[in-house]
């Protein structure tokens, strides 16, 4: 790898690049890695960031409700009373475009507090 | 980022009024970020490798625990930890316990019980957004938390020096904000070469990066965590990078800002009144479409290109509003919650 160092990061309490002679590159993203932080997923071989998103990806997923609303809130439509702008108004869920809405997709994911990256 | 940010934010008003403060952050921003320099000397930094899973982040946060002592233990959104850690742990710590209570997602809060997992809180700071238990009888609010007080922004004509603008050069500042994830932090470069395209000569366009981001790295270097995209992005925003951190404090020099709808880019646009558009991006947790107001958001790249650009053209007016942040009143509250203990 014609010098390059693997950038897989290592450490337990602080993060820093692992430094050993990279062996090949991430074959999604091309990160540097050494032969210890490659990782084989179906016929690719990845660094652990693009191997997770992998996970992600092909992981079953709930169904989707875009329309679930939140009894938690009483004053739901939100940024009423409490917004700062002193403009009184609150929202209409209306406004709301797919964009929008693809934004909200994963409110009924199934995989909360599974990733320690998720936020 | 976010969360970062506005602990960030917290603990450098706690250190002001002289307490002693550790922060622990997993954030991958982390290790880039000139923490110690804002927060200064009285803000202890531990960042944990973003890799490390909920396991090992439970034990390291339960020895931190044994080894600090605090007396005031605050955690910021998740009552049980990102990962669920921090649930376990809590029955046997101590310290009093402070919640920064933001919006998430309702899904999450009926799943996971949090009714119940918020009850472990001495306190319930909600910094300036509706939230699920902001009518908790331990929740109080505040206005939204900012990292810097108003004197320590820079007037205009640094900020825009800052950001590599010359003096002589009076045309629109628009700025694009990386942030969120490092995927979209370059982004935002393909965002900023598009407006840069589409402006032409009449606005300057940035690309503001923070530091030690993979996206901060020189073009020659080796770089992490990068996709063949955000690769693209980087060689299409190259001169247009800016490396700052706060960014916060450049915002009096800048025309137009162009982001996402996460706490802190929000609240920071509104708090100095700098003209604002910004894309919903989806999260697991939080719910930025709700955040964003119908004026501030675009519902896709090309309507937040041509929105920011006519922004530029029209050279709008700041709006003038009183710069408030919560972080002083946080911090009273926390030094009462720990007198009543």
């Amino acid at each position: 790898m014609s010098g390059l160092l693997c950038q897989a990061n290592v450490g337990f309490l602080f993060s820093h690049g692992c430094g050993s002679a990279a062996a090949m590159t991430c074959m999604r993203c091309a990160m540097p890695l050494c032969e210890q932080h490659v990782m084989p997923v179906g016929a690719e071989m990845l660094c652990a960031t693009c191997a997770r998103q992998h996970e992600d990806h092909t992981g079953d997923e709930g169904g989707v409700d875009e329309d679930h609303p939140s009894y938690y809130y009483d004053d739901y439509g939100y940024y009423g009373a409490a917004a700062t702008s002193g403009r009184g108004r609150a929202h209409d869920a209306n406004d709301f475009t797919e964009a929008d809405g693809e934004s909200l997709r994963h409110e009924d994911d199934a995989s909360f507090e599974e990733d320690m990256g998720g936020s | 980022m976010g969360h970062l940010t506005r602990v960030s934010a917290l603990a450098r008003a706690a250190s002001r009024r002289g307490h002693a403060v550790v922060l622990l952050t997993n954030s991958p921003f982390a290790s880039g970020l000139p923490l110690e320099d804002v927060l200064g000397t009285g803000v202890e930094v531990f960042r944990l490798n973003p890799a490390l899973g909920r396991e090992a982040v439970g034990e390291v946060v339960a020895q931190c625990l044994e080894d600090v002592r605090p007396d005031l233990f605050v955690v910021d959104t998740f009552p049980r930890g990102l990962g669920g850690e921090l649930a376990p742990l809590l029955p046997s710590v101590r310290a009093r316990k402070v919640l920064i209570h933001r919006d998430v997602n309702p899904t999450y809060v009926k799943q996971y019980g949090l009714a119940r997992a918020v009850d472990a809180f001495d306190l319930l700071l909600v910094p300036g957004e509706a939230a699920p238990f902001a009518n908790h009888p331990r929740a109080v609010r505040t206005a939204p938390w900012l990292l810097l007080r108003a004197s320590e922004l820079l007037p205009r004509d640094k900020a825009r020096a800052r950001l590599g603008v010359p003096a002589e050069d009076t045309r629109a500042l628009v700025a694009v904000m990386g942030c969120g994830t490092p995927e979209e932090v370059g982004e935002a470069g393909h965002i900023a070469a598009r407006l840069e395209a589409t402006l032409g000569p009449d606005a300057v366009v940035r690309w503001l990066v923070p530091p030690g981001a993979a996206m901060d790295a020189p073009a020659s270097a080796p770089r992490a965590r990068q996709g063949r995209r955000a690769e693209a992005s980087l060689a299409e925003g190259l001169a247009l990078r800016r490396s700052t951190w706060p960014a916060l404090a450049v915002l009096p020099g800048v025309d137009v800002l162009v982001g996402a709808g996460g706490y802190n880019t929000v609240q920071e646009a509104r708090a100095t009144g700098t003209p604002f558009v910004a894309l919903a991006r989806p999260r697991l947790y939080d719910r930025q479409a709700l955040r964003l107001r119908p004026e501030e958001r675009a519902g896709s790249v090309e309507a937040l290109v041509a929105r920011a650009a006519g922004l530029a053209r029209a050279g709008p007016a700041r709006s003038e509003r009183p710069y408030v942040s919560g972080t002083d009143d946080a911090v009273t509250l926390i030094e009462r919650t720990v007198l009543s203990a």
